[in-house]
């Protein structure tokens, strides 16, 4: 089950032949005498990886970019596509050189943007403009989509792990300043829903990157146990004009004027429904208690989960003379689980991963969702109403902000 | 029509492996531990299974705060075993 994985992990190593001996799944869940008993029955294998010279790796070069023939029909299009590896199951639009042409521009197609993992792909301008193409952006587009690959590469992203863990995570990418308003990609009304084009295609170009470039594939490298939903596509902007604070990229050193794609390996949203609170303390419950729950990663991992808050409740909360800081700082102080409320197998599993915050603790200490107060980001999104989200991240992650470069 | 593959290149390059041994006698066998839960009990079963395969070797233990983190001490393990298990799964 995790044979491709591990084989594409040892691959991107640079050991292809590295020797694997596989158990059945699964692992964990099981008394560990069955666990035992599993391991009885390879140790002859394990021996023998381990004292017989391994055949030699076989030239293995990722695909080039090449230009291949595919049905000319669309709806055949369709099938073929995905027969290929190329498609997430939406219909996606024939990649031709005239259209990857007309995305790049006069860009250098061959610049380098990244290697992404876990296949260690080669992220140049034309493989993304490539991808861009299946996904139905436009040349306007690939400026942003650029940045964000940018992102995900830096090593404090931790993308190898975003890309293969069986948590249900993808990139969310998260637009701020000018080139938000220019391309329209929405903060507003439904900003993570349906029916905005610059939210769907930067999303989904970059998630389509994260498949066929960096080599994430569904079922296979990609675990994700279930997935979620916006691994199709996963993108939005912050409602600067509704929000009464300084925005993501200011908060982060950027100026107003600078446009910036934020990604995060973030899970997908929680709904938080407040109709009633009228001031910042009241709404805080809420939040804090949707944020902190015994199923999620960043209450062992840390990390740095979100918290999408709607320009009403944002409203409400800055009404009381609250700051971000304010805000994240209340959060923190309620969000927390009280350690008993996991099991004691899971307990003793969080120890040696998050010492800081189990180790030698009482049964009711309660545990903050990330390590400190700052930790939680804040965004302002959405349209009216009085619904905030909260978004877990995979734990193991730091969002990472860039500037767009506009000059190709 | 003609359209243009969306994989691009990718990173080649291989490494050599270390030569096997024809024998663990005497040999250090290392665990590399990747905290998720029963990765310890299904590695040190099959060491302790080499152990009993292989006169005078012994299990030299490592573990990583977190599956999902890099093994910051990869140097400390190469140095400080022979051979090493570690495992990847759920």
């Amino acid at each position: 089950m995790f044979v491709p994985l591990g084989a594409s992990v040892a691959a991107s190593y640079g050991m292809p032949n590295l020797p694997l001996v596989t158990v059945p799944h699964p692992i964990g869940g099981l008394e560990p005498k069955l666990v035992r008993a599993k391991a009885e029955r390879i140790v002859d294998q394990v021996f023998m990886a381990l004292t017989t010279d391994p055949m030699a790796p076989a030239a293995v070069r990722g695909p080039a970019d090449e230009a291949v023939t595919a049905p000319d029909d669309l709806d055949a299009f369709q099938v073929w596509a995905m027969t290929e590896g190329w498609g997430d199951g939406l219909p996606v639009l024939p990649p031709t050189a005239e259209r990857v042409a007309r995305i790049l521009g006069g860009a250098a197609a061959d610049t380098l943007v990244a290697e992404l993992q876990p296949r260690r792909g080669f992220a140049t301008l034309r493989a993304i403009a490539i991808n861009a193409a299946l996904a139905g952006a436009g040349p306007e587009h690939l400026p942003v989509i650029v940045a964000a690959i940018r992102a995900l590469a830096d090593p404090a992203f931790n993308l190898k792990a975003v890309q293969t863990t069986t948590h249900p995570c993808t990139p969310l990418v998260i637009v701020n300043g000018p080139i938000a308003r220019r391309l329209g990609v929405s903060g507003g009304a439904n900003a993570l829903g349906n029916g905005h084009r610059a939210n769907a295609v930067i999303g989904r170009s970059v998630r389509l990157v994260c498949q066929n470039i960096g080599g994430a594939i569904p079922g296979q490298t990609d675990r994700a146990t279930q997935g979620h939903p916006g691994k199709f596509t996963y993108c939005l902007a912050e409602n600067e004009a509704e929000s009464p604070w300084e925005p993501l990229h200011v908060e982060r050193g950027f100026a107003r004027e600078d446009s910036c794609v934020t990604v995060c390996g973030s899970e997908g949203p929680h709904n938080v429904n407040d109709h009633g609170s009228i001031n910042a303390e009241g709404l805080v419950r809420a939040i804090s208690g949707t944020l902190a729950t015994t199923g999620s990663n960043n209450m062992y991992s840390g990390g740095e989960p979100l918290m999408l808050i709607g320009p009403e409740h944002a409203a409400t909360i800055a009404g009381s003379g609250w700051s971000k800081a304010d805000l994240k700082r209340a959060v923190w102080e309620r969000a927390k689980v009280r350690l008993d409320r996991w099991g004691p197998e899971t307990r003793a599993r969080f120890v040696p991963i998050d010492p800081e915050r189990f180790r030698d603790k009482p049964l009711d200490h309660e545990v903050h969702v990330s390590h400190r107060p700052e930790d939680l980001m804040v965004v302002v999104a959405g349209g009216p109403g009085k619904h905030s989200a909260v978004i877990p991240t995979f734990g193991h992650t730091k969002s990472v902000t860039v500037r767009v470069s506009e000059s190709g | 029509m003609r359209v243009l593959t969306p994989f691009g290149a990718a990173a080649g390059d291989t490494r050599p492996l270390a030569r096997r041994r024809p024998s663990l006698a005497g040999l250090r066998i290392g665990i590399l531990d990747n905290s998720k839960p029963n990765a310890i009990a299904l590695l040190e079963q099959v060491a302790e299974g080499l152990v009993a395969r292989a006169e005078g070797a012994r299990i030299v233990r490592w573990q990583k705060p977190g599956a999902s983190l890099p093994a910051t001490i990869i140097d400390e393990v190469a140095a400080g075993a022979d051979v090493v298990l570690t495992a990847s799964a759920d």
